[in-house]
């Protein structure tokens, strides 16, 4: 316990210097099948990794077929939308 | 004067809002930082969410703040662990000290770079100034960049104070006693006691404020003494860090408040041949010049690759690091251990680290990148025009050298000096000095610097002269060329008269005879002149203190301070951990010497990190010694176990501190006994008590006969006794363990000492003072267990004296009126007039 302060205090001093050891469980594979649609489809997503704790990165082939309500339903809070068909939704927290 | 003033703060960006409680990152989370909200961001740009004007900006971009004209301050921090990225995906459009307009954009980022590289991309919005604030929205909903956010309430937080967690605490306003202000030794003593709090903690003065856990940025407040300063806090533990930052403060921050010497000055020389200074530490003598210059290092600007610069500089810093931690185990005790110490929390710079880690990333060379970072920070300090402050950048200087030369694999310089070696230099540093074979010294002379010097401190605490502030042409003096330090009248005399050298000679020679017989004369027994044997022993806190004790004559460790084991962890120390040291400080002295080991002796003056206390307010009289150690039993009894380990090494006593009740005593003998017969030992070690509690003294007639042996710990019994504490700036003085009640509690304890065949040590610093000596033992101590370095002194004081002249004194001392009277009856006493008086006294 004593541990987990001293982290805390050594973070308070220099932010972030210390990488946080529970880095979260790589999501299971494979979409949410209501997401997965909302995406335009399997053949419409070229990669997709779960990253920054709180971001599903889809690579599109077509962002444009994006469902932004499709996606609300399957649970998705924000979507950002990059260059190169690159889409982070954001789908919060996980665990 | 605060009137509520409703200012909204803009969403710096567009995203999905998070509450800070979900931030997965402690220090924001806690509201070690601030309170505020947390956006998952959607957009690329964050955008001021009010009008004012760019405080701090990290050099990597990901983060800066927002003063408002009202004192508003609120900070934004984009990702986390985004300091990591030094940069790498950010890009500031803006300066620090530039005024923004609210919704103007600042640091533009890559999110997908920062998603990919970070540990995320959510992005706080605290408001550190400390107001209340409310949410215009609905939390874990979406807002829009520039929308309406937060509305902060100001002018409340002094009604709001007491209650709302996250607002700000602020102390009482603190006159500052340190002669030097708040230098690099208490500014890291500060530093390092007001991180031990989960709570953001700022130092004002004026209008000035520091982050309280940084050095550097408490060293650039640039104090002074006398300064009116202000502790504010928030977070969790605000109330307890203002309550213990207050008093450290007050109470100098563990630095001896006493009077100023002159002030460095830059004194003209006289006459050729004798060039004038300051004194830095008193005292004279002959000998010759050896000019201390410092090594020149050739850095080369850009680095390596970033990746391999990083490691370097990583490299190193933990090299230094573990480098002043051995200095610091070598000098255990010693001024030069705070000063090595104060250079590890340098080390531990959150603004050095940042500036020198933002240089590499930028392609620079490691030691580039960390001599740019130091020297930019020393020059600051030099610039803000105090000659104070411009003396705590040599302490800068000398963590950057000693860094800078790891990085570069330059080895350091080892000094080969002749006899009587005078040290010449524009400025010594701490590391400089470390490496230097002091026996060689018999003085310092330097250009710079001042009483707050460091070459100043460990001249004193050498006893060696030192001269500060001559004149640069000192500088020019050959090696070799013969000097007369004479300190005491600010003078160097160069290649002096004959004449001159033998009348300051003579009159050092005699003291060093003195000292010299003394020395010779420590391997032998300690008798009085009618022939009765005092056994003289060491108090002493690690394993090198031992072996200098035997060296010096020491009979035994009367005091062992087993809690500097425990001070400064982070763990209680292991079994083995403690065994190894027990074990080898019995090995050290051997079967036949004593070794008396203090349990712990902790409290709420000086806590333990591991053994969370609720703050009291009066620790001196709360939860220390024994009574903590009886409230944890685990840890007394692991202590017990260890020291146990070290059974039939030496002739080993373990001894409570702190004891007030019989219960206690009798509590802890049987915990004792209980480890004893659970390790199958044949004979228990000596079980006795710190007599320091007037309770204690009074019922000596009580413990005496389930003790072994009685030690009296004089500094405590005084400050119990008299009610002063004795680090009372205006009571000090007056908490004087001569006091004819401190004596009589003595006697009564030697007495019932006798009746039951028990024998009595002191171990408090009464016993280290030769002018005590006489009525201590005249009282009937049996042991006198002193400081190392006195070791030699109060043997040779306790030969000078005869048993029965001690006893006719210690009646007449016990039936005095006061302290001064009893010091002036030992003064005028014919044996008193012992030279080791004379020279210790002062």
């Amino acid at each position: 316990m004593f541990d987990r302060l001293q982290q805390v205090f050594w973070k308070a001093l220099t932010p972030d210097l210390v990488p946080d050891e529970s880095r979260p469980p790589v999501m299971a594979d494979g979409l949410a099948p209501a997401m997965l649609a909302a995406l335009g489809g399997v053949e419409n997503l070229k990669s997709h990794q779960p990253v920054a704790l709180t971001r599903l990165r889809v690579e599109l082939r077509d962002v444009t077929r994006i469902d932004r309500a499709g996606l609300s339903a399957a649970g998705v809070t924000g979507v950002m939308t990059l260059d190169n068909g690159v889409v982070h939704l954001i789908t919060g927290l996980q665990g | 004067m605060n009137t509520t003033q409703p200012l909204q703060l803009l969403a710096p960006l567009s995203g999905v809002l998070m509450p800070l409680d979900s931030v997965p990152d402690p220090v924001f989370s806690s509201r070690v930082v601030g309170d505020g909200i947390c956006i998952d961001p959607t957009s690329q740009t964050l955008c001021a969410p009010l009008s004012g004007v760019i405080g701090t900006l990290q050099d990597s971009a990901h983060a800066l703040s927002v003063t408002a004209n009202n004192g508003v301050q609120v900070l934004m921090h984009i990702g986390l662990d985004t300091v990591n990225l030094a940069g790498k995906g950010f890009t500031s459009r803006v300066k620090m000290g530039q005024r923004v307009e609210a919704g103007q954009p600042l640091i533009d980022f890559d999110a997908d770079y920062i998603a990919l590289h970070a540990r995320s991309l959510l992005t706080l919005m605290l408001v550190v100034s400390g107001e209340p604030f409310s949410l215009l929205v609905d939390e874990a909903t979406c807002i829009e960049s520039g929308a309406p956010l937060l509305q902060v309430h100001q002018g409340e937080q002094g009604a709001v104070q007491e209650v709302q967690q996250g607002s700000v605490l602020f102390s009482s306003p603190l006159i500052l006693p340190n002669e030097s202000g708040l230098h690099a030794r208490p500014a890291a003593v500060f530093a390092q006691a007001a991180k031990a709090f989960d709570a953001n903690i700022q130092l004002h003065k004026q209008q000035a404020a520091a982050n309280a856990k940084s050095v550097v940025a408490i060293m650039a407040l640039q104090t002074v003494k006398g300064d009116r300063l202000q502790l504010s806090a928030d977070g969790p533990q605000a109330r307890q860090a203002i309550e213990t930052l207050e008093k450290l403060l007050l109470s100098g921050c563990d630095e001896r408040i006493e009077a100023p010497l002159a002030p460095t000055a830059v004194v003209a020389s006289l006459e050729p041949g004798r060039l004038r200074g300051i004194c830095a530490s008193p005292g004279s003598a002959f000998g010759v010049v050896v000019q201390v210059a410092s090594q020149v290092l050739e850095i080369e600007p850009m680095g390596a690759g970033i990746e391999i610069e990083r490691a370097a500089l990583e490299r190193a810093l933990a090299q230094a690091t573990l480098a002043l931690r051995a200095l610091q185990g070598e000098a255990a005790g010693t001024v030069q251990a705070q000063i090595f110490s104060a250079h590890e929390e340098l080390l531990e710079d959150p603004t050095l680290l940042e500036q020198a880690q933002a240089l590499v990333a930028e392609g620079k060379s490691a030691a580039f990148a960390w001599k740019t970072a130091t020297e930019a920070t020393a020059s600051l300090f030099q610039q803000l025009g105090s000659a104070l402050l411009a003396e705590r950048a040599t302490d800068l200087a000398d963590v950057g050298q000693r860094v800078l030369k790891l990085i570069l694999g330059v080895q350091e310089e080892r000094w080969s000096l002749p006899e009587q070696s005078i040290l010449v230099a524009e400025q010594l540093t701490p590391s400089q000095t470390a490496s230097l074979d002091t026996s060689r010294i018999a003085g310092f002379v330097t250009v710079g610097g001042g009483a707050t010097s460091h070459v100043a401190i460990l001249a004193r605490a050498l006893g060696l002269p030192s001269l500060c502030g001559v004149a640069q042409q000192v500088l020019a003096l050959d090696n070799g060329t013969q000097v007369l330090l004479d300190a005491d009248g600010g003078e160097l005399h160069v290649s002096p008269d004959q004449a001159l050298i033998e009348e300051r000679q003579a009159a050092n020679d005699r003291q060093r005879q003195r000292h010299q017989r003394d020395l010779e004369q420590s391997a032998q027994a300690a008798r009085t002149l009618d022939g009765h044997r005092v056994e003289v022993s060491a108090n002493v806190g690690s394993l090198r203190d031992v072996e200098q004790a035997m060296v010096l004559g020491g009979e035994g460790v009367g005091l062992l301070r087993s809690e500097l084991l425990y001070l400064d962890r982070a763990h209680p120390p292991g079994h083995d951990e403690q065994a190894a040291l027990y074990c080898a400080v019995a090995r050290a002295l051997g079967a036949e010497r004593n070794l008396v080991v203090r349990t712990l002796d902790v409290g709420g003056d000086k806590p333990l990190a591991y053994v969370p206390m609720a703050p009291e307010a009066n620790p001196f009289l709360g939860m220390r010694g024994i009574r903590l150690c009886l409230e944890r039993p685990q840890l007394l009894r692991e202590q017990f176990r260890a020291i146990l380990a070290c059974s039939g090494l030496a002739r080993l006593h373990i001894m409570l501190p702190m004891v007030t009740q019989l219960a206690e005593l009798r509590q802890a003998r049987q915990m004792l006994d209980e480890e004893v017969r659970n390790l199958g030992l044949k004979q228990a070690p000596k079980l006795g008590i710190m007599i320091e509690v007037p309770a204690a003294a009074l019922m000596a007639d009580l413990f005496a006969p389930e003790v072994d042996f009685f030690s009296i710990g004089t500094n405590d019994l005084t400050q119990y006794t008299l009610a002063m504490d004795r680090d009372h700036p205006r009571l000090a003085s007056q908490a004087d363990s001569l006091h004819p009640a401190v004596l009589r509690l003595i006697a009564r304890t030697t007495e019932a000492a006798r009746a039951h065949g028990k024998w009595v040590g002191v171990c408090g610093a009464l016993a280290s003072e030769p002018l005590a000596v006489p009525v201590l033992l005249g009282l009937g101590v049996d042991e006198l267990s002193v400081s190392v370095p006195l070791i030699p002194t109060i043997k040779a004081c306790v030969r000078e004296w005869d048993l029965t002249v001690c006893r006719a004194l210690a009646q007449q001392a016990l039936g005095q009126d006061s302290a001064e009277q009893v010091r002036d009856l030992l003064r005028t006493c014919p044996s008193t007039a012992h030279p080791a008086t004379l020279v210790t006294e002062q």
